[in-house]
C-alpha cells in the first residue's frame, strides 16, 4: 500500500530523468508519449503502490517539477 | 577635538565622512592618498563603523557595491592607477542605482606616471570609465575646508539621486594642511531606503529584495517594466542633476572680459594671479566649477554674450578645456596654461601665480 | 479514487522560501544546489535575515530562493558579502558562485575574503566550465576535458592542472570549514546538505568563513545526456576532486573531520 504520492508540474520539468534514475522503487518512468508545454519528455509516476514518500525524487529534480505527499495515518484529523 | 584646527586635506576627508554619517570605509593603499585609509583605520573602529583594508580597489569597489544595496553610507578613496581599477564597479553602481562616495586624489599619469599632483583625470572622471555611458556627480574642492565640506554634500547627493559621487582632490590639496572648522552641515531630509537588502523578514513589506545590475531581468527596485523604459528612466534622472546640481563659483567676473576658468588647486594660483592684475586695472575674473559634472556650461555661456575671452588654466595637457569649448562654441578665443607651464620640467613643478599673471597680461 | 481522499502532508515542502524554478538546461544541478540551500536555510530559520550573494553565470539561477538576492560583479561576490556582512553583522550572508566566477576571475576577491577570514559562507558550484557563455575551460576543467576553448581537450602544458579550491581553503588559518561535496546519488546530496549546514553553523557561531564546493551536473556543454552526466561525474571529476571536508575548526583548534567512506 502507498504510503503517498508524488506530483509532477509539467510546466517545470524538463525530462532530465533523475527522478527515475534515482527513485530507489522505480516507481517512475519516461514513457515517452507525454510531453511538457516546452516540448520536454515528461515522466509518469507508474509503480504507485511502491512509493513511500521518501522525497528523494523531488531532492534530486533540479527543476523543481516534482512534489511530494505523504498520507497521513487513518485516524489524522482533516486539516 | 575643538572644531577649528589645522588638518591636512586627506584627514578633511575623514572629519567630513564622520560628519556624514559615513557607516563603512574600503579601501586600498595607493599614493597620494595613503593618509586618508590611515585616518579611517586609527578612527572608524573605535566608534562602531567600518574600515576595511581591501586586496585591491577592485575589490574596493564591489564593497562599497555591497554595503550600499544593504543601505549603508559607503566610501572608498583612491588615485588615479586605482581609478582605472574601479570602473567596472563604477558602471554596475550606476546600474543598480546605489549611493556611494569615491574620493579621487589626482597624480600624475598615465601609468604609474607620478606619485604627486597633476589633473590628469578630468576627462576619465567626467566622461567615465566603465561600459554603458553612466554618468557619475563630480565635486571638486579647491581648500581644505570644501574638502571637509562637500564630502558631507557629497553622501547627501549620492543618497538623493541613488547614484555615485565623486570627490575630484589632487596631491596638493591632499597633502597641504589648513585651517579646518569641523562641523556637521544640515541638509534637506531624503526618504528611507525601503529598497535596500535588509533581509526579507526585516523590510516592511516582508517582499524580498533583489538587487542587481541587469535591467532587462526581473525589474530592479525602481520597477521599469523592461530595458529601454529604465533606461530612459537613468536619462531622466541623469537632466534632473543637469537641471538642479550645477554648482560654480564666480571672482570678480560681473565687468571682467577675460575670464580664467580653473578648478582645485590651480584655481586659488589663479586668484592670486587675478588680485595682481586687478591691482594693475585689468578687468579679469574667474569661474571655478565646483561640479564638473553636471559642468556649468549655461554659466560660460552667458560670459561669451557678454564678449568674454576664455584662459583655461589645467595641471595636464587639456582636458576641462574641452568642457569649456562645448560651452564657447566657437564664438570666442580660448587660451590654455597647463602642465607644460610647471616651473619645474619634473613631476614637482607646479603651474605658479607668476605664470598665470604673464598670460593674463598678455591676453588682457 | 481514494487518493484525493485521503489527507496528505507535502513531504518537500518549501514553498516559503522557493518560489521560482531554475531556468538552467535540462539537467542543470544549480537548480539542486538552491534546493539544499533552502533546506539548510529553513531548518535554520536563516531566510528571513538571509542576504545571498549571487555570481554572474549559471549559478545565478540560484537567485531562485525567496530570500535578498544581492548580485554585483562577476568575481566580486566575495567582496560584496564583505560589506554586507561587516555592516550588518546580524544578517545571514552567503555567496553562490560558479568555478569560473570564484577562482578564474574572483580569486583576487575569493583570496581576499578567506585572508581576512569573513564571517560569511562561500558556496562554489564547481561544474568544470564556464556555463552561461558556451562551454568554456574553467580553473576546474579537468584534463583532457574537451571544451569550446580547449578543443583538443585541456593540455595542461597549455592551460595548467584543475584547481582544487576545497584544500587550497583550508590551508587559511581563518577558514573555519572547506568540504566538497557533489549532487551524484541521494547519499551524496544529504553529505552536501551537511557540509552546507555546518558550513553556515561556522558563521552563525562567528568561528569564521565556511567554503562549500559542490561538483554539480551542465550535460549542456559537457554534451551529456543528464543521466550519463551523472556517471561522468563519478568515473571523472570526483577521482580528479575528491569529496569530504578538508577542514572543520572551532576557532581554536582543528576538529576530527567526517571520513568520506
Amino acid at each position: 500500500m502507498a504510503k503517498g504520492e508524488i506530483v509532477i508540474i509539467d510546466v517545470n520539468c524538463r525530462g532530465c530523468g533523475f527522478c527515475q534514475l534515482f527513485c530507489p522503487k522505480d516507481c517512475i518512468t519516461i514513457t515517452g508519449d507525454r510531453f511538457s508545454p516546452l516540448g520536454y519528455l515528461l515522466p509518469t509516476f507508474t509503480n504507485q503502490d511502491q512509493c513511500n514518500a521518501c522525497g528523494i525524487c523531488a531532492w534530486m529534480c533540479p527543476h523543481l517539477a516534482i512534489d511530494v505527499y505523504r498520507y497521513a495515518g487513518k485516524g489524522a484529523a482533516k486539516s | 577635538m575643538q572644531n577649528r584646527t589645522l588638518i591636512q586635506g586627506n584627514v578633511a576627508v575623514g572629519w567630513g565622512a564622520l560628519n556624514a554619517g559615513c557607516d563603512g570605509f574600503f579601501g586600498y593603499p595607493i599614493t597620494p592618498q595613503n593618509e586618508i585609509p590611515e585616518w579611517f583605520a586609527s578612527e572608524f573602529p573605535k566608534r562602531g563603523r567600518v574600515f576595511v583594508q581591501t586586496q585591491s580597489e577592485t575589490g574596493a569597489i564591489m564593497m562599497l557595491y555591497g554595503g550600499a544595496a544593504a543601505g549603508f553610507r559607503v566610501m572608498t578613496s583612491t588615485s588615479s592607477p586605482g581609478w582605472g581599477l574601479i570602473q567596472e564597479g563604477m558602471s554596475h553602481l550606476a546600474t543598480a542605482e546605489l549611493p556611494c562616495v569615491i574620493v579621487l586624489v589626482q597624480r600624475g599619469g598615465p601609468g604609474q606616471g607620478s606619485i604627486r599632483h597633476a589633473q590628469m583625470d578630468y576627462l576619465a572622471v567626467t566622461r567615465t570609465g566603465g561600459g554603458g555611458g553612466y554618468k557619475n556627480i563630480v565635486l571638486a574642492p579647491a581648500t581644505v575646508q570644501e574638502i571637509h565640506d562637500m564630502m558631507q554634500l557629497s553622501f547627501h547627493l549620492a543618497d538623493k539621486y541613488s547614484n555615485p559621487v565623486i570627490l575630484l582632490s589632487d596631491g596638493v590639496l591632499g597633502l597641504v594642511a589648513e585651517t579646518l572648522e569641523i562641523r556637521t552641515l544640515q541638509f534637506e531630509p531624503l526618504p528611507e531606503k525601503t529598497w535596500a537588502a535588509r533581509g526579507r523578514d526585516r523590510q516592511g513589506d516582508k517582499t524580498r529584495r533583489f538587487i542587481h545590475t541587469y535591467p532587462s531581468g526581473a525589474p530592479p527596485p525602481r520597477s521599469c517594466p523592461n530595458y529601454v523604459s529604465w533606461l530612459g528612466h537613468l536619462g531622466e534622472k541623469y537632466q534632473d542633476i543637469i537641471d538642479n546640481e550645477v554648482r560654480c563659483e564666480e571672482y570678480l567676473c560681473d565687468d571682467a572680459e577675460l575670464v580664467v576658468v580653473a578648478y582645485g588647486y590651480p584655481s586659488r594660483v589663479c586668484k592670486e594671479a587675478i588680485n595682481t592684475a586687478r591691482a594693475e586695472g585689468m578687468r579679469v575674473g574667474l569661474t571655478r566649477p565646483i561640479t564638473l559634472w553636471p559642468f556649468p556650461y549655461e554659466t560660460l555661456r552667458k560670459k561669451v554674450n557678454h564678449g568674454c575671452r576664455f584662459l583655461v588654466v589645467e595641471d595636464s595637457l587639456g582636458q576641462m578645456i574641452e568642457d569649456v569649448h562645448l560651452a564657447v562654441q566657437g564664438r570666442t578665443s580660448i587660451d590654455f596654461i597647463g602642465l607644460l607651464d610647471r616651473h619645474l620640467p619634473t613631476d614637482g613643478g607646479m603651474i605658479l601665480p607668476g605664470r598665470v599673471l604673464q598670460e593674463i597680461r598678455r591676453l588682457a | 479514487m481514494t487518493r484525493e481522499t485521503q489527507n496528505k502532508v507535502k513531504v518537500t515542502a518549501l514553498d516559503r522560501i522557493l518560489f521560482m524554478p531554475v531556468p538552467g538546461c535540462p539537467g542543470c544541478q544549480h537548480g539542486t544546489i538552491g534546493r539544499i540551500i533552502a533546506e539548510v536555510l529553513e531548518e535554520l530559520e536563516l531566510d528571513g535575515t538571509a542576504i545571498e550573494v549571487i555570481g554572474i553565470g549559471c549559478n545565478s539561477g540560484v537567485a531562485m530562493l525567496n530570500v535578498d538576492v544581492v548580485q554585483g560583479s562577476h568575481g566580486g561576490a566575495p567582496d560584496t558579502a564583505t560589506a554586507i556582512k561587516r555592516l550588518s553583522p546580524d544578517s545571514f550572508v552567503y555567496t553562490v558562485q560558479g568555478d569560473g566566477d570564484c577562482i578564474a576571475i574572483g580569486a583576487g576577491s575569493f583570496i581576499g575574503a578567506l585572508t581576512r577570514g569573513e564571517l560569511i559562507t562561500i558556496i562554489m558550484c564547481n561544474n568544470a566550465n564556464y556555463g552561461t557563455t558556451g562551454g568554456q575551460l574553467a580553473p576546474t576543467t579537468l584534463s583532457g576535458q574537451v571544451t569550446t576553448t580547449t578543443p583538443e581537450g585541456r593540455n595542461p602544458a597549455v592551460s595548467g592542472h584543475p584547481v582544487h579550491v576545497a584544500e587550497l581553503a583550508a590551508t587559511f588559518k581563518s577558514v573555519a570549514y572547506s568540504a566538497r561535496g557533489a549532487l551524484t546519488s541521494p547519499a551524496e546530496y544529504r553529505r552536501t546538505k551537511k557540509y552546507v549546514k555546518k558550513a553556515f553553523q561556522k558563521q552563525l557561531d562567528k568561528i569564521g568563513l565556511g567554503y562549500v564546493e559542490i561538483l554539480s551536473a551542465c550535460p549542456a556543454n559537457w554534451h551529456l545526456t543528464p543521466v550519463d552526466s551523472i556517471k561522468w561525474m563519478e568515473e571523472h571529476m570526483i577521482p580528479e576532486f575528491p569529496l569530504g571536508e578538508f577542514k572543520d575548526s572551532d576557532g581554536k583548534r582543528n576538529l576530527p573531520r567526517d571520513k568520506q567512506e
